[in-house]
């Protein structure tokens, strides 16, 4: 900080509580043709709680920091251009608004985590359809309670390499953040998530970002709700947390050697519902879980719908649908601690004469190829052999080789939703 | 000109025998039938995929064997008239090989165009038809070597079980002895040796192999997916046609009838 800014500061302060106690906050506006045509000029005279409308036009300034609780709204999406030089926005108030701009033009860097709009300390910021155009970070969120990210658009360059490329919306060390509506495309990852706890993410959009979609670790007590993760290198992974909600996201079309719809890493007390998963090469991996519940979630032409790998313990899998997939489910050792239920499974053959709506005999999902794929992994060129089917079958009616705890005792007969 | 004639009467023969049309109606049901079950098309052309390499071998082989046996009066009073042993054998080769692309052709390639157009698709139709003309030339010459009926059916059933089935079995315990040891590289071109496997490969790696073998997976689409690839497997196919029906022909030319 600077003399001049130490100074001013409690100038402005004196201002705001001596003189415009009445009329509470002043509208500023900026625009190519006056009155005011600099943004960086009207950011360091406003006052705090003041409002800023940005007009049409490109602004090239540099970084621009807000280091006061204001509002600036852009009115016809104007531009903010930050020419390579760092950050494009930094926030370090609490109270910010920034709604309706497109920003671009952020250095990308190796050593620091340049940003289009980086917050640090600003509680209550609310980040509003704005547009974040070819950013490294787009938004990168630190030390920041309630945060309000909605409806923004954060566009990365297909062409870029993963090694100039960073994340869609980052956050750490965050709490209680709500992140509704965005869309978030060829980053690095869509969504990143470090120490960021009490959030709700819902009906965002990530596609095609080189790793992840939605990655977080240490994030606790999360929401993850009506998301859609389409085309990402590696789909979702998600580690070392407990306690988080997932319900009705989409995971499709993450496809690659070792790609996830879901990775689900030492998450304990933990919900996976009613999402679906469609054409992943895994859709949903278990490794290391405990307690986690996935119920009435969709697998449909997977390659492996569900890898539950036998690390994991006291988890439920049950009314889900497995259906048109590779391999229905997999996993690595003898031993198995989790239950799978009343699941419905197109494989599945058996009978139901009691007509309760679920199998009278045990079923298996898990095939003989399946483990021998789990051991030698390109033995996947078998598939579909007729040799490879025949020993499927033999393996469902004597099991030798799956683990005996690997069934689903309670088969649905019909698929518990469409 | 005499080959043209022994061709034209085998195909009028093979019209009023009725088999080969019967299974392009049974390929034709069964193919109608998945795509009908499946709800998605692709899942159908997989579940496709595992009747045919199952089915189109053991008919072109079992089917060729029966009929080589059946005309054997009739290879006989042929061999008696001023035509050569190669026009003869020539023209009946090629009248099943015709016969059996027609029946692919309407038993496959409609229901195929129709439900799933694609190169998927083309892929298994291209397969399918050439599997049928391996199998062909390998019956033909069981029938030839074979004299006696039974042996010759028994040595062909025992083929098509070694193709489909023994040698995928082979193969793995292989795989499965060497696991520890980099083999990696050798699974794909050995498997491919085998012109079933090598079918299979070549149209399921179009659809859900690639993405779930890691990189050499995406090696092997891009080769099978490449011109000089697909030129390889196709002159790999046909040396499979080749190679039994240059011995057919060796054969037959000294065969005592």
């Amino acid at each position: 900080m600077t003399r001049r800014g130490i100074l001013r500061r409690p100038a402005a302060w004196a201002l705001a509580m001596g003189l415009a106690v009445p009329a509470a906050a002043t509208t500023w506006t900026v625009s190519p043709k006056g009155p005011h045509t600099k943004l960086r000029t009207v950011l360091s005279t406003a006052a705090a709680n003041d409002s800023i409308r940005v007009l049409a036009g490109t602004y090239a300034e540099g970084a621009l920091v807000i280091d006061r609780p204001l509002t600036l709204l852009g009115v016809g999406a104007p531009v903010i251009d930050g020419g390579q030089q760092g950050h494009v926005l930094v926030i370090t108030a609490p109270n910010v608004t920034v709604k309706g701009f497109v920003i671009t033009g952020t250095l990308v860097s190796n050593i620091h985590d340049n940003a289009g709009i980086h917050v640090d300390g600003g509680d209550d910021v609310k980040l509003l359809d704005n547009e974040l155009r070819n950013c490294f970070f787009a938004l990168h969120l630190v030390n920041t309670k309630r945060a309000l990210i909605t409806g923004n658009r954060i566009l990365g360059d297909p062409a870029t390499p993963e090694t100039r490329r960073a994340n869609g919306i980052h956050m750490w060390r965050c709490a209680d953040a709500v992140i509704r509506g965005n869309r978030a495309e060829h980053h690095r990852d869509g969504i990143y998530f470090e120490f960021v706890t009490g959030s709700r993410i819902e009906d965002n959009l990530c596609r095609g970002n080189l790793r992840y979609g939605l990655h977080f670790m240490f994030s606790h007590r999360n929401d993850y709700a009506g998301n859609e993760f389409v085309d990402n290198g590696a789909g979702v992974a998600v580690m070392f947390s407990h306690s988080i909600r997932m319900t009705g996201n989409r995971f499709m079309h993450n496809r690659g050697g070792s790609a996830y719809g879901l990775l689900l890493k030492e998450i304990n007390d933990s919900e996976v519902r009613d999402n679906s998963f469609t054409d992943n090469t895994t859709g949903l991996m278990v490794d290391g879980c405990n307690r986690v519940r996935a119920e009435g979630n969709s697998f449909r032409s997977n390659g492996w719908a569900l890898r539950l790998f036998s690390n994991a313990t006291g988890c439920t899998i049950a009314g889900n649908s497995f259906i048109g997939n590779t391999f229905d489910v997999s996993t690595n050792g003898d031993l198995m601690l989790n239950t799978l239920a009343a699941n419905y499974w197109d494989r599945h053959l058996g009978y139901d004469l009691d007509r309760d709506g679920h199998g009278d005999v045990p079923y298996r999902p898990v095939g003989f190829f399946a483990l021998l794929v789990e051991r030698i992994p390109y033995a996947i060129i078998f598939s579909r052999s007729l040799f490879v089917t025949l020993l499927d079958q033999a393996e469902r009616v004597i099991p030798s080789l799956t683990p005996d705890a690997l069934k689903d005792d309670r088969p649905l007969m019909r698929p518990p939703h469409g | 000109m005499t080959m043209g004639k022994v061709l034209y009467y085998t195909l009028v023969d093979l019209a009023r025998n009725r088999s080969v049309l019967a299974f392009a109606a049974l390929l034709f049901v069964v193919a109608e039938g998945l795509f009908l079950v499946e709800g998605e098309a692709i899942k159908a052309v997989l579940s496709l995929v595992q009747v045919v390499l199952a089915l189109v071998p053991l008919v072109a082989l079992v089917f060729t064997v029966v009929y080589t046996y059946g005309a054997q009066e009739f290879t006989q009073l042929l061999a008696v008239q001023p035509i050569g042993r190669s026009a003869i054998l020539g023209g009946r080769m090629l009248a099943l090989g015709l016969s059996f692309l027609v029946a692919l052709l309407f038993g496959l390639g409609l229901p195929l165009t129709v439900h799933a157009p694609g190169g998927t698709s083309l892929v298994l139709l291209v397969a399918a038809v050439l599997l049928a003309w391996v199998f062909l030339a390998l019956g033909t010459l069981i029938a030839l070597v074979n004299r006696d009926k039974a042996r010759g059916v028994g040595t062909a059933l025992a083929a098509w079980a070694g193709a489909v089935l023994v040698y995928d079995a082979l193969l793995m315990a292989l795989l499965f002895a060497f696991s520890d040891r980099p083999v990696e590289p050798f699974v794909l071109p050995v498997a491919a040796l085998n012109p079933i496997d090598l079918a299979r490969i070549a149209v399921t790696i179009q659809v859900d192999l690639a993405a779930m073998m890691g990189y050499s997976g995406a090696v092997y689409k891009k080769l099978l997916g490449s011109g000089p690839g697909i030129g390889a497997a196709l002159a790999f196919m046909l040396l499979w046609v080749a190679w039994p029906t240059v011995l057919a022909f060796r054969v037959f030319r000294s065969k005592d009838l």
